[in-house]
């Protein structure tokens, strides 16, 4: 009787300790879960370039746009006009070490990632690596190194393979970069990546227009009027910083001349058609943009100067 | 008896983790999404992740501005979570109107990918719901497919 009783005490601590145990268990795996989920959409906190008061708050900005300037776009431009390649167009990245403050570092890396477009665009791949060495140098500076796969990239480019997949994982690294900082509170350095891309993109645009001028190429400049008052916006809500209000003076100089080019609209119905299976989405609104020769040299000349002082280290 | 615990331990942990290796991540619907998008160059991905409408409530819905330019065609593919019951919904607009949806109302068709033909540079706003307001989880991603 003793011996039964003894056994049934035994099996009852048995089956409350196993209960402990799983429960344990639930509870850290549910932690391990929840951890996943935040690698996947929260990133924890780093140190911010600009910690002062902001005109729009971090989470305003971050509703306000989000592709300002794209490389890719601006390179498929360049190419489908048939221009051959120039590696004179790029900014050097010799002088990588150079970039001594973050500031200059999320600058160089939009820089470097235009440049980095317009190459991958080309299939240049044998200077590929030079790009994206200087990018992860300038990544690693402002501690976003974690998001660009340089191993991959640079295994693809060495073997001159998957091009496509050289492009693709190239601009999600430089969207992951950006979604970090802008989730963390750095949407400061966030903006001057962008900043540094328009500028470059612009750059390319501008000295493949000089040499082969052609009538989508002005209106590609023109048009950027819109995405500078968007770009503007970004930067104008760190302008107590000495480095952004310096930056912000010099594109208001871009901007002024903007002015003078006249944006007008007609509104046309969009529809909606299915071509070979493809649901088509026409935007039947036509879009007017006027900017003079003369007008356009001189964004292009003021465009160069700002680039040239942000290289030029 | 020590050994029991261990074993039972270990078990559940395979089980477990066996089950959260299944779950689709953010970045593997966004490299599926990209394989969905074909031929066109991945520009930008929007992740969503709602929870289901409370009832009597309006759906929830998540906002992205997004700059597009003139004479350009573009590709939005959507990828949903298997996880989640969600068929994710876009509507795209300009300041102030609607251009299109992948939903078309009249068929109850719902298109994987659309492509947009851009004739206006400017900010456009992409929404992002899921069917019915069930409990979802997706990725749009935006692709350029050619100029125009």
């Amino acid at each position: 009787m003793l011996n039964l009783h003894k056994l049934v005490n035994q099996v009852d601590i048995m089956y409350k300790r196993l209960i402990y145990i799983i429960i344990l268990i639930l509870v850290f795996a549910s932690c391990k879960k929840k951890d996943d989920f935040s690698k996947e959409f929260n990133i924890p906190p780093d140190s911010v370039l600009y910690d002062g008061e902001l005109a729009i708050s971090e989470a305003a900005m971050n509703d306000i746009v989000q592709n300002v300037s794209s490389p890719v776009e601006m390179a498929a431009l360049i190419k489908s006009l048939g221009v051959p390649f120039s590696k004179d167009y790029l900014a050097t990245t010799d002088y990588v070490d150079n970039y001594n403050t973050s500031f200059k570092k999320a600058l160089g890396l939009g820089v470097f990632g235009a440049d980095l477009g317009y190459l991958n665009m080309y299939n240049k791949t044998s200077s590929v690596i030079d790009y994206i060495s200087a990018i992860k140098t300038l990544a690693d500076g402002i501690h976003v190194g974690q998001f660009f796969d340089f191993t991959t990239l640079k295994r693809l480019a060495t073997n001159n393979q998957n091009l496509d997949s050289l492009m693709y994982i190239s601009v999600q690294n430089f969207n992951q970069m950006d979604r970090y900082l802008r989730e963390n509170r750095r949407s400061s350095l966030s903006s001057l990546i962008v900043a540094g891309i328009w500028i470059e993109s612009m750059y390319l645009v501008g000295e493949v227009a000089r040499k082969s001028p052609s009538t989508e190429l002005s209106e590609k400049i023109g048009e950027q009027k819109i995405i500078m008052s968007n770009l503007m916006i970004l930067l104008k809500n760190y302008e107590k910083d000495p480095d952004f209000k310096e930056i912000i003076e010099e594109l208001e100089e871009i901007q002024a001349l903007y002015k003078n080019v006249i944006i007008t609209y007609e509104k046309g119905e969009p529809e909606a058609v299915e071509e070979d299976g493809m649901l088509v989405i026409k935007q039947n609104d036509k879009q007017f943009i006027e900017i003079s020769n003369e007008l356009m040299v001189k964004i292009i000349n003021k465009t160069a100067a700002v680039r040239n002082k942000i290289i030029q280290l | 008896m020590r050994n029991y615990y261990v074993i039972v331990a270990l078990f559940a942990i395979f089980i477990l983790n066996n089950n959260s290796a299944k779950a689709q991540s953010g970045q593997e619907l966004v490299d599926l999404c990209n394989i969905i998008a074909d031929d066109a160059t991945y520009l930008k991905d929007f992740q969503v992740k709602l929870d289901a409408a409370k009832p009597g409530e309006e759906k929830p819905n998540m906002k992205f501005s997004v700059v597009l330019s003139k004479s350009t065609q573009y590709r939005f593919s959507i990828c949903n979570s298997k996880d989640y019951p969600g068929k994710a919904i876009i509507s795209l607009y300009d300041n102030n109107r609607l251009l299109g949806t992948n939903y078309v109302v009249a068929t109850g068709k719902n298109y994987p990918s659309f492509d947009f033909k851009c004739q206006s540079t400017g900010v456009y706003h992409i929404f992002i719901d899921f069917k019915e307001g069930e409990q979802g989880l997706a990725v749009v991603l935006l692709s350029f497919v050619q100029k125009l």
